[in-house]
């Protein structure tokens, strides 16, 4: 064939492939007008910069709103499709957007990526969480019969042990974890400070009984650390009260028991509904929740993105942006920068499909990538490796350096790294496996 | 584009076999093109949104921002997102103060979970009650607040001595919830027509109040689970002269199906208006439905719905961010489109005349938001109340909806409910465990369609049922 006839080839493709997107183009650019003229009201701000970097109170939870991009829409079913004239609204999208068509062979299909994600990762994962709120368990019961620097010490290790299996799992959020509202109980943020000082400054019995009617943010992860590090990570053996150490005593047992309900939930299924692990790794076979493989399958990646925003937009980019350390997840305990580090972990574990990241399994989303686009694959792995090199590099505790003029550069490219991952999740990894 | 073609007319004498090589090159192109498009052209479903739609059945399909957002208003709703997300505590506090003192959530997706449904269970359910003939009035103790709740003055749902028109369930510490709800569920067989068994349920509510004083005779209790939130922009944007068009409320075409607006008060415009949101319609725009929330299920006033003195825990932007996060989300494809199953349950839909209220197709028109304006929508719903019969009735009336008519439910996104939100319900009482059991549910105007189900054989159900999954 020759380039002239290649070239008309292309431009017949072209043509005809635009016909659709010409029409709605047309119909809807007597919109566009009005549309601007709404459009230059200015965007709430919630909460006005706080630059002297005074940990201030928030309202409502819209703090700082002008930096944070928000999730974009899928982008799925948007591009190439001709002949739906007359629906356009405003549409800031391109009218015209490249999507990949992959070959029937190459689609998302292979059960063996959720059976593994479930067996290899999720159960592991939730195993370990439930060894370290065992041993967070033991170890407060040890300070609570003997109170010392040394007992105290052990806590509060076991505590920010158990962190890390916890924020580890946040890529995976979904199933139990969020329909049973375990997720809430055991990590409800913020700390209900009020109630729980009201509930110390009363005289109701501390048991475990009284802790499981509260409030969940009366006694999760947040209350202990509130109980165990104090306010600002500088609490001494001499600062706790009887009280502080019966409600210790009280909520850990509940704490651990939440933390085994959720594996429970995976494994055999608890309050009467079956195990998640079969409603997940049977999607497209009988399971209501999950009526396709791919529905599963995107909500491994719907997890990671959902993850890498919360990590980009809010934990770090929503802090930063109204340089509040009161936005600081683990605040207490000092600890959020490890917080960063699991969740991108997180992501990372949830890409490769393995809990032990050294030896990944072969059907992990990233196989599945790598079989369509190897250069995709090795370039999400360099950009994970990347964007925990640039969490590390932040100088800690993130509480003292949020609003360091020198810690600026690290925070903000951190977060950048996090983004970027964010946008390649978003724009190439779902529609791969929507298809 | 055009330019190469120009040159080539200019060309030397051998323009026209190029040219016919051209033609014949743009068809084969063309015809190239169709088989490339043909996945996707064969795929085209009605688009749910419009161009609100994107492609989403994980469990976050309804927490996708509109795509055809500008970036302006893109960044309005990620800071909605915030708010929609912020969990409140009570006060004084650090982060988002102002929970309670009664309440039945500290946040708006801890009802709407994945922006969806919620589970008729504590924390999620609303109990709503109205006192239906004056009671002999009960002496409360001096200081006793029932939680604040506006009062309409057009409204015909009188407040229940000590709780008002909404059971708050949970509070702050200090102050014991307004009582205890206890839901028993009731079973009844019933066969099709084809003589397949099924079993339906329903609840009976039990209220008891928190310092066991009894509660006022002539109570009418309506337990609620929360709706999903996504494309309500698209509701209110839809013309009320649409909607009004679409009423029948003398059945005048005689098919046995009226449906009328309902018409509620309106805080911001004090007068009644169209009532569009909630199971009764009884909410007429996305702002009062969000500043209601936060009034009367969090326990969090603002300016629509002040304190006593007049104070509010957050202000106009707060409020305004968790509206605008609302009315930008977008709404899920429909999904298996092209499965002759599918096709077919949508036929049998139409032919047992779901379709006469649930209607298929509405178009938007104006609205402050410029990515809702001018959408043809496919949401499955006409906004009007209709009498469902005694079996589903609470006996509530609502501003006009009477104690048997409900609002329409739109059924866009239903077949991701489960996805969203395991096992949850359907109806407004979460009292239908599947799709079958909710439609075996209607009765009154839709007593027709539900008897055409109820007589289909076991394939044509289950291709009815396939069609609502594929929403």
């Amino acid at each position: 064939m020759s380039k002239k006839l290649k070239l008309w080839t292309g431009i017949g493709t072209y043509a005809l492939m635009n016909i659709g997107a010409i029409a709605p183009a047309l119909a809807t650019s007597s919109h566009v007008e009005d549309g601007l003229a709404l459009s230059n009201e200015s965007t709430p701000t919630l909460l006005s910069q706080n630059n002297a970097c005074v940990a201030v109170a928030v309202e409502g939870g819209g703090e700082g709103g002008a930096e944070i991009e928000g999730g974009e829409g899928g982008e799925g079913g948007e591009g190439g499709e001709g002949g739906e004239g007359g629906e356009g609204g405003e549409s800031a999208a391109p009218a015209f957007t490249t999507r990949v068509f992959l070959p029937p062979s190459q689609r998302f299909q292979d059960r063996q990526t959720l059976t593994d994600f479930v067996d290899e990762l999720i159960i592991p994962n939730y195993e370990s969480l439930t060894e370290q709120t065992g041993a967070l368990l033991t170890e407060i019961a040890t300070f609570v019969d003997a109170p010392s620097d040394a007992t105290l010490a052990t806590a509060r290790e076991a505590w920010l042990a158990t962190r890390t299996p916890w924020e580890q799992s946040e890529a995976f959020a979904f199933g139990p974890a969020a329909f049973l509202g375990l997720d809430a109980e055991l990590d409800d943020w913020p700390l209900n400070e009020a109630d729980v000082v009201a509930v110390l400054e009363s005289g109701d019995t501390l048991t475990p009984d009284y802790v499981s009617d509260l409030q969940t943010s009366q006694k999760g992860f947040h209350a202990i650390g509130f109980l165990l590090f104090g306010t600002d990570n500088d609490k001494t053996l001499a600062d706790f009260t009887e009280r502080e150490v019966a409600y210790l005593a009280a909520i850990a047992p509940v704490f651990d028991q939440t933390a085994n309900d959720l594996l429970t939930s995976w494994t055999d299924g608890i309050q009467g509904y079956p195990s998640f692990r079969s409603e997940f790794v049977n999607a497209g076979a009988g399971s209501e929740i999950y009526p396709t493989l791919q529905a599963a399958g995107e909500e491994i990646v719907q997890g990671i993105i959902g993850i890498l925003d919360e990590l980009g937009n809010v934990k770090i980019g929503e802090a930063m942006a109204a340089q509040n350390p009161f936005l600081l997840e683990s605040r207490f305990a000092q600890s959020s920068l490890a917080d960063f580090k699991d969740n991108l972990r997180s992501a990372q574990n949830a890409y490769l499909g393995e809990y032990d990241a050294a030896d990944a399994a072969d059907t992990g989303l990233s196989s599945f990538v790598a079989k369509i686009d190897p250069a995709l694959d090795a370039q999400i792995r360099e950009q994970l490796q990347l964007a925990m090199a640039e969490i590390e590099a932040i100088p800690g505790p993130i509480e003292k350096t949020l609003c360091d003029p020198s810690a600026e550069p690290q925070i903000t490219a951190a977060q950048e790294s996090v983004l970027d991952l964010f946008d390649v999740f978003q724009e190439q990894i779902l529609p791969l496996v929507q298809q | 584009m055009i330019y190469p073609f120009n040159r080539f007319r200019a060309g030397n004498g051998r323009w026209r076999p190029r040219l016919l090589l051209g033609f014949g090159a743009a068809i084969a192109g063309m015809i190239f093109a169709c088989l490339l498009h043909l996945p996707t052209a064969a795929q085209t479903a009605p688009r749910a949104g419009g161009a609100t739609t994107i492609t989403n059945r994980s469990s976050q399909a309804y927490t996708q921002p509109a795509p055809n957002l500008d970036a302006r208003w893109d960044e309005r709703h990620a800071t909605g997102d915030l708010a929609f997300e912020a969990a409140f505590v009570t006060a004084p506090a650090t982060v988002n103060p102002g929970l309670g003192p009664l309440f039945n959530s500290s946040s708006c997706v801890g009802c709407h979970i994945n922006n969806g449904r919620g589970l008729p269970e504590k924390g999620q359910r609303v109990v709503r009650v109205s006192q239906l003939t004056p009671c002999p009035e009960i002496t409360l103790p001096a200081d006793y607040v029932y939680a604040l709740e506006a009062a309409a003055p057009t409204g015909n749902a009188a407040p229940v001595w000590g709780i008002g028109n909404q059971v708050q369930e949970q509070g702050v510490y200090g102050h014991p919830p307004e009582a205890t709800v206890d839901v028993t569920w009731q079973e009844v067989a019933g066969r099709y027509g084809d003589g397949t068994p099924y079993s339906l349920r329903s609840p009976q509510t039990q209220l008891t109040r928190w310092d066991g004083t009894p509660l006022a005779t002539d109570v009418a209790v309506s337990t609620r689970i929360p709706l999903p939130v996504f494309g309500l922009g698209l509701l209110e944007a839809v013309p009320e002269s649409d909607l009004v068009q679409l009423a029948d409320p003398d059945d005048s075409d005689r098919d046995g199906i009226s449906g009328r607006p309902n018409r509620v008060w309106d805080v911001v415009k004090q007068t009644d208006v169209l009532g569009r949101f909630g199971w009764k319609a009884n909410t007429p725009n996305l702002l009062q439905q969000s500043a209601s929330a936060y009034a009367n299920d969090m326990g969090v006033t603002n300016p629509l719905f002040p304190d006593i003195d007049g104070s509010y825990d957050i202000d106009q932007a707060i409020l305004e961010a968790a509206t605008i996060y609302v009315q930008t989300l977008a709404v899920p494809a429909r999904t298996g489109w092209n499965d002759p199953e599918v096709q077919r349950g949508e036929r049998l839909f139409a032919d047992a005349n779901c379709a006469a209220c649930h209607v298929a197709e509405l178009h938007t028109g104006i609205h402050e938001i410029p990515a809702l304006r001018h959408q043809t929508i496919h949401p499955y719903t006409d906004l009007l109340l209709h009498d469902m019969g005694a079996e589903l009735a609470d006996g509530r009336p609502d501003f006009q909806a009477s104690g048997n008519e409900w609002r329409t439910t739109p059924l866009w996104g239903v077949g991701l409910a489960q996805t969203v939100l395991p096992y949850s319900g359907y109806l407004h009482d979460g009292r239908a465990r599947t799709l079958a059991e909710a439609i075996l549910w209607h009765g009154g105007e839709a007593a027709a369609a539900q008897e055409a189900f109820q007589q289909m054989s076991a394939g044509d159900r289950a291709a009815l049922v396939a069609f609502l999954r594929s929403l």
